[in-house]
């Protein structure tokens, strides 16, 4: 028991999860018809041969005559052991379709995951630090605005300002300019911004509405008392009672965000990512791609909700986590 | 497969980019359909003035020498757009018209036509005395990568005969070849296709039109027949054995964002004599970037702001960019009509008893509903000619005297008055009736209503089946109902009727199992969700539409002309001619008949940048692709 | 519920429970009952009576067929009236005491009367308003103040004036919001989505509660198994990328907006299940809810007498986060093509308004500034409601 113990069930579990969901989602597409075989069954239609007969060839090739069991287990066995099947609408392996998405994905989420783990914090404690003031007012305004205003309306709007009327970003994205260079930077700026300005104010209100319970709290009033420096007790004794609640919002804003709205923004920007990977191949109905992109945010996911309990448990040392 | 009697109208934006592309539009018999589809329409200019002076000029004129005292330079990147991924570009598999577009910057398919009709030939040149046995010449010089060698007639013929016929393999080029067709090898360059019936249109039905393969890396899969393999060949997915045949190379593939091609030095057409002067420095760009753009805004953004080089423009924007200096718009007519077909089945006509639709009268009545005009002007923005029967007014088949042809939907023919008289007596032997307010009452006495499906996704066509009803309540005094769908569920569950083990009539595939009595699983009334081909270059082939045993004829149409009898004569017309001479008689017999609300002919508007030389406003941009150049503005 | 709590409630006298129960239906309950029973009856009447086709106020002469989606509606606003606003007037002091505490945040009553005007306007608004026109001789007029190119109007009703790019039309007053592509009222296609949006609200917020509250309460009082799979189900589903599963169920069996809002509904209660089952085994643990139990009240009456009105704070609080969620989901999938084209939503029009965005923005913009400033009432009000409802985090944090 103890530590080890509870990250060996947290990761059991976890693992579960992905089992059920991975599972759900096969069955989902499974029930729903192949657009495949019935593309080959109006070309045959139209050919005069017979539909039926192109069913059967169709669905043989598609490994679909097979008794749904069968096709469950292979499909089970194939995800865990990463043969993730070769993708008929792109013609390349699931893999590689994922990897190339992932590349493009990695390059705009790590800056504005980072960005958001720092800013919204500060700002919250800023603004619990002068509540209802218009510094409080002003921050709380920008927090909302970001938080309200729809992800991709707002980056059609500022790709529309700042790519055609003032032509300081390129309308379309590039691929072939260096990842750490100054026009990646540039064409990624708009994007990471919009981004940002949306999970800002979730996490940047409940930063504020926690730390004003801290600020207020005794154990500032002692250190004050004491002659800490502000900086000193604002790091130490607000900032790291804050981030034990804010750390379990951050990462359910974070996710949420990363499957939802970085989908819309690849699209408006149009960025090569994973969600547009996910998007094309829905409408393709391609579900060998479907399976593995969503395979792949449900891992991101899971992986998020462990980072988040373990982060909790470090953070605050009161959590005792061998009974849960 | 695939390609093109029907042509879902839902909006997609890739229209201009491909040679292929037109060539698919020609008219494959048999061939089962949904190209890449496109916003559909849109060209003309603006208005009135396309019907009477461009009208000619869209079958375009025999190309003649320009000539030159100099080539152009070669420079710079051509780079277009376009809003979806290509799903393949294994030439032997790929069914759609984008991916066929950058195949062909790869490779030259076996000919091509020029404006006026006239065959191009590429690769091959195809000949015959009586029309049944098409000799096939393989053109001189042209060489595969390493390790291939050349191109030899083998190759074709073990193509066509090991790959394209026997059904193990799914190639998109299959329906092309029927088990009936006999291909045989005369001579190291040269092979011979021995039809089953007499075809003097066979360039013309695109069949023969097809990329060669190299047997040697072809011929592990046929031995093995492994169709899957084939499909993931990564030589084959890479373009990787084009050799000299194209003049550009596939060089990367980033398959949600861009293709890039580079300059072929060793283009064979630049060393062909007796053509143009200007393919002896073909291609003109170093590069091609062909990139993904999904968003419509932001691609013609990028083309305003000369981020790309062509695009495709909607209607509503094609003066402003005819405007603007470094734009212009080419307006390229297309093959696919926009019309609304009538369900005659017995789920047809949900209004009352019975099923007015079969009328002729009625049917007549209904197209002196719709104004013409203001459906083009008002929906199409003037980007669009009207159409009065299967063929447009370009077409060589068009007839000289079209007086045979009613102008229904313009002019006296248009109006409450002609189209309530006729549907009146249409109806004389019902029960149905009009009332004082020109209301169209069914015998229990209730205005007669029905449903008009249009695309879920196409703006364009929803806003035509609104243009539609309204004119119909208006006119004809029907109330109509717009129901937007999504066309693989229309497809699927109002189209095609479900298998019966019954003993039907005839049975020409799921569109059409047999006789009014066999209907889809949904009712519906009209339908704009397709546009249909019209083949102006080989009409016998619309034979599929009319004749009660189609395969496309999904509404269920008996004609009460000798419709199987003329397409008949037309396929086994043995001169020009003589063709014409039948097809007239069908289009006039079309025309009058009216099996399906026809309502225009959809007019392409790609745009370019304003200094690419090579696009012209007529049905066969495009052929010369490889002597586009950047050239003055 | 009531089977297998007897371990704990041994000694309850079981019939005194049940009268008790009996004599606890209360005016809520009574006025719900009251509205719903028509309800069900006009819904038997619609399919049992009716064809598919014909409408069902066809007998009193108003030609409008109600769907599925009007029925959860005016059941949602039932439940509102009974047992959102009638309680506020029943108990008059607690809410005089709620409004003093809310109108000192300021955003908030703005807030609160701009939905109130969203919610009235959505309600009334169509039936006094016909269906917006498609006219495509006057698509693309602009706004009053604004202008247009005038090669996009077909045929400007305002002011045509040449300014330095070729001719400009101006708006007009027939239009006082503009037109869109197809030349319908923007004024109307906004005020139609109201209704859709305000369906949107009240259909899912009645679900999530109806749902989550079950679930929440069930896994409280059960324990021990069911519990545990209840909870583990809710991890699951919180695990699920929810606009990855909007985005499978839509396109694999196609949507409708009826879809939509049942799909949000049910895929957003596990905020709100774990929420409820805390609190209950918090609160089961507080003093009054003890004597409560000493004195014999039923499960149910716990449940429903000091369970639920505690936790009500809560799940309006995460109400209030939800449903500008669902507003914007539905934008967002309409955005991307996904939408139900014939539902009249603001992302519907946002969409449709697109591609035009650069010579006609205001399609785009006036439905977006709507979804925005929605979402943004709801944060304020949410914001509120959890200072007014929550006075101890006032008294600590003040």
């Amino acid at each position: 028991m103890g530590l080890e113990w509870y990250i060996a069930r947290r990761v059991a579990w976890a693992f579960v999860v992905t089992f059920i969901i991975i599972s759900v989602t096969w069955g989902l597409l499974a029930a729903s018809p192949n657009p495949q075989v019935s593309n080959a069954v109006r070309s045959a239609a139209m050919n005069g041969d017979d539909p039926a007969e192109a069913r059967e060839i169709q669905k043989k090739r598609l490994g679909l005559d097979e008794p749904l069991t069968k096709r469950y287990v292979d499909y089970m066995v194939s995800v865990y052991t990463l043969n993730w099947g070769w993708s008929q609408t792109r013609s390349q392996p699931v893999t590689e379709a994922v990897m190339n998405g992932l590349y493009y994905t990695v390059q705009y989420s790590i800056p504005w995951t980072i960005l958001v783990i720092l800013i919204s914090p500060l700002i919250g404690i800023y603004s619990a630090a002068n509540q209802y003031s218009w510094k409080d007012h002003a921050a709380t305004g920008f927090a909302f605005f970001g938080y309200a205003i729809p992800n991709f309306f707002f980056g059609i709007i500022l790709l529309l300002i700042f790519g055609l009327q003032l032509g300081w970003i390129p309308i379309t994205y590039n691929t072939d300019v260096g990842v750490f260079s100054l026009a990646n930077a540039r064409q990624l700026a708009i994007p990471i911004f919009v981004l940002v300005t949306g999970s800002i104010g979730g996490t940047m209100r409940v930063a504020r509405n926690e730390s004003a319970e801290f600020i207020n709290a005794d154990f500032v009033k002692t250190a004050l008392a004491k002659g800490v420096s502000p900086f000193r007790i604002y790091a130490r004794h607000i900032m790291r009672p804050t981030m034990v609640p804010l750390s379990t919002t951050v990462v359910g804003q974070l996710l949420a965000l990363f499957t939802g709205a970085s989908l819309l923004v690849e699209v408006v920007f149009s960025i090569p990512g994973l969600g547009r990977l996910l998007f094309r191949s829905i409408l393709a109905q391609d579900t060998s791609i479907v399976l593995g992109t969503s395979l792949f945010f449900v891992f991101i996911a899971t992986i998020g909700n462990l980072i988040q309990d373990l982060v909790y448990t470090v953070l605050d040392p009161r959590i005792s986590f061998s009974d849960r | 497969m695939a390609r093109d009697e029907l042509q879902p109208q839902d909006g997609s934006p890739d229209r201009f980019l491909s040679r292929r592309q037109w060539l698919a539009a020609l008219g494959v018999t048999g061939t089962a359909a949904l190209a890449g589809c496109s916003n559909g329409n849109g060209t003309g200019n603006d208005g009135t003035e396309t019907q009477t002076t461009e009208r000619g000029n869209y079958g375009g004129d025999t190309p003649t020498d320009t000539p030159r005292d100099e080539l152009p330079p070669v420079s710079g990147t051509y780079r277009p757009a376009r809003g979806s991924e290509v799903t393949t570009l294994n030439p032997l598999y790929n069914t759609e018209n984008t991916a066929g577009g950058i195949i062909d910057y790869t490779m030259d398919s076996t000919f091509t036509f020029a404006p006026g009709t006239e065959v191009f030939p590429l690769a091959l040149d195809l000949q015959s005395d009586d029309n049944e046995v098409w000799v096939a010449t393989v053109r001189d010089g042209l060489e595969f990568s390493d390790p291939y060698g050349s191109l030899t007639a083998e190759d074709y013929v073990y193509l066509i005969s090991e790959v394209h016929q026997p059904k193990t393999f799914s190639t998109s080029d299959s329906s092309n070849f029927g088990s009936d067709v006999n291909v045989t090898q005369n001579s190291e360059m040269e092979f011979q296709i021995e039809l089953p019936e007499v075809s003097p249109l066979y360039p013309e039905t695109y069949d023969p039109l097809i990329n060669p393969a190299p047997k040697d890396l072809i011929q592990p899969y046929v031995e093995d027949e492994d169709d899957e393999g084939m499909r993931q060949d990564e030589v084959l997915n890479n373009l990787e054995y084009t050799g000299n045949l194209g003049p550009y190379t596939l060089d990367t593939w980033e398959r949600s964002n861009r293709i890039i091609l580079t300059r072929n030095e060793d283009y064979y057409l630049k060393d062909v004599e007796g053509i143009d002067r200007i393919f002896q420095g073909a291609p003109y760009f170093e590069q091609i970037e062909s990139k993904v753009i999904p968003e419509q805004s932001s691609r013609l953004a990028a083309f305003e702001k000369g981020e790309i080089d062509a695009v495709g423009v909607p209607p509503e924007q094609v003066q402003k960019f005819q405007n603007l200096e470094e734009t212009k718009v080419v307006q390229q007519p297309t093959p696919y009509n926009s019309v609304c077909t009538y369900n005659f089945r017995n789920n047809g006509w949900s209004a009352g008893p019975g099923n007015l639709f079969r009328k002729q009268k009625v049917r007549q009545g209904l197209a002196c509903a719709v104004n013409k005009a203001d459906l083009i002007e008002g929906v199409y923005r003037g980007y669009g000619t009207p159409e009065y029967t299967w063929q447009p007014e370009w077409s060589q088949f068009y007839p000289e005297d079209d007086s045979g042809i009613p102008k229904y939907g313009s002019g006296d023919l248009y109006g409450p008055e002609p189209t309530q008289s006729r549907i009146k007596e249409g109806i004389s032997d019902t029960d149905y009736g009009y009332d004082g307010d020109g209301r169209l009452l069914n015998p229990s006495g209730q205005q007669c209503e029905l449903t008009i499906y249009c695309s879920a996704n196409g703006q364009t066509n929803q806003t035509f089946a609104q243009f539609i009803a309204r004119e119909f309540e208006e006119n004809a005094g029907i109330v109509v109902n717009v129901e937007p769908i999504q066309t693989a569920q229309f497809d699927t569950n109002y189209l095609k009727q479900p298998e019966t083990d019954d003993e039907t009539e005839w049975s020409a595939g799921a569109y059409n199992r047999g006789g009014w009595e066999q209907t889809s699983d949904n009712t519906w009334d009209l339908s704009v969700n397709y546009g249909l081909n019209t083949y102006p270059l080989n009409p016998a082939t619309a034979e599929t539409f009319f004749i009660k045993d189609g395969s496309i004829n999904y509404y269920g149409y008996q004609p009460d002309w000798d419709a199987a009898g003329l397409f008949s004569d037309a396929s086994n017309a043995e001169t020009l001619d003589e063709l014409k001479s039948v097809t007239k008689e069908i289009f006039e017999n079309v025309a009058t008949a009216q099996p399906m609300g026809m309502f225009l002919f959809g007019v392409d508007t790609p745009g370019y940048a304003a200094d690419i030389q090579g696009p012209v406003p007529n049905f066969f941009s495009g052929w010369d692709f490889s002597a586009w150049y950047r050239g003055e503005n | 519920m009531a089977t297998d709590k007897s371990s704990r409630f041994d000694n309850v006298d079981w019939e005194a429970v049940t009268a008790d129960s009996g004599r606890a239906l209360s005016t809520n309950l009574l006025g719900t009952l009251l509205c719903v029973v028509p309800l069900i009856a006009l819904l038997v009447y619609d399919f049992v009576a009716l064809g598919q086709y014909e409408d069902t106020f066809a007998f009193v002469g108003i030609g409008y067929d109600v769907t599925q989606l009007d029925w959860l509606f005016a059941l949602s606003l039932i439940l509102f009236v009974f047992y959102a606003l009638l309680p506020l007037y029943q108990n008059p002091r607690i809410t005089r005491y709620y409004w003093r505490e809310f109108k000192r945040n300021r955003p908030a009553v703005v807030s609160l009367a701009f939905l109130t005007f969203v919610f009235v306007v959505g309600l009334l608004g169509p039936i006094f308003i016909s269906q917006p026109e498609i006219d495509l001789v006057t698509q693309y007029q602009p706004p009053i103040g604004m202008s247009v190119q005038n090669t996009y109007p077909v045929q400007c009703l305002g002011e045509v004036t040449s300014g330095a790019s070729g001719q400009l039309c101006h708006g007009s007053l027939a239009h006082p919001l503009g037109t869109d592509s197809r030349g319908r009222d923007i004024l109307v296609m906004l005020i139609y989505g109201m209704q859709v949006t305000v369906k949107i609200a009240f259909i899912t917020s009645l679900i999530v509660i109806t749902i989550g509250t079950a679930v929440g309460t069930v896994a409280a009082y059960s324990g021990g198994m069911i519990d545990e799979v209840l909870m583990r189900y809710v991890d699951v589903q919180q695990s699920f990328p929810t606009f990855i599963a909007y985005l499978l169920i839509l396109y694999a069996y196609g949507g409708g907006l009826f879809l939509f809002i049942v799909l949000f509904g049910t895929f957003a209660w596990e905020g709100t299940a774990r929420y409820v089952r805390s609190n209950a085994l918090t609160k089961s643990e507080d003093e009054f809810m003890k004597s409560a139990e000493l004195t014999g009240a039923s499960t149910y009456h716990i449940i429903t007498r000091h369970l639920i009105p505690n936790t009500a704070s809560s799940i309006i609080t995460i109400l209030t986060l939800l449903v500008p969620g669902f507003i914007l989901a539905e934008a967002q999938l309409a955005f991307l093509g996904l939408g139900d084209p014939t539902a009249p939503s603001w992302g519907q029009l946002l969409s449709t308004g697109r591609d035009a965005l650069p010579y006609a923005p205001w399609i785009t913009l006036m439905p977006g500034f709507l979804i925005f400033l929605t979402i943004l009432a709801f944060n304020f009000l949410g914001d509120a409601v959890l200072d007014a409802l929550n006075p101890e985090a006032q008294a600590e944090s003040e």
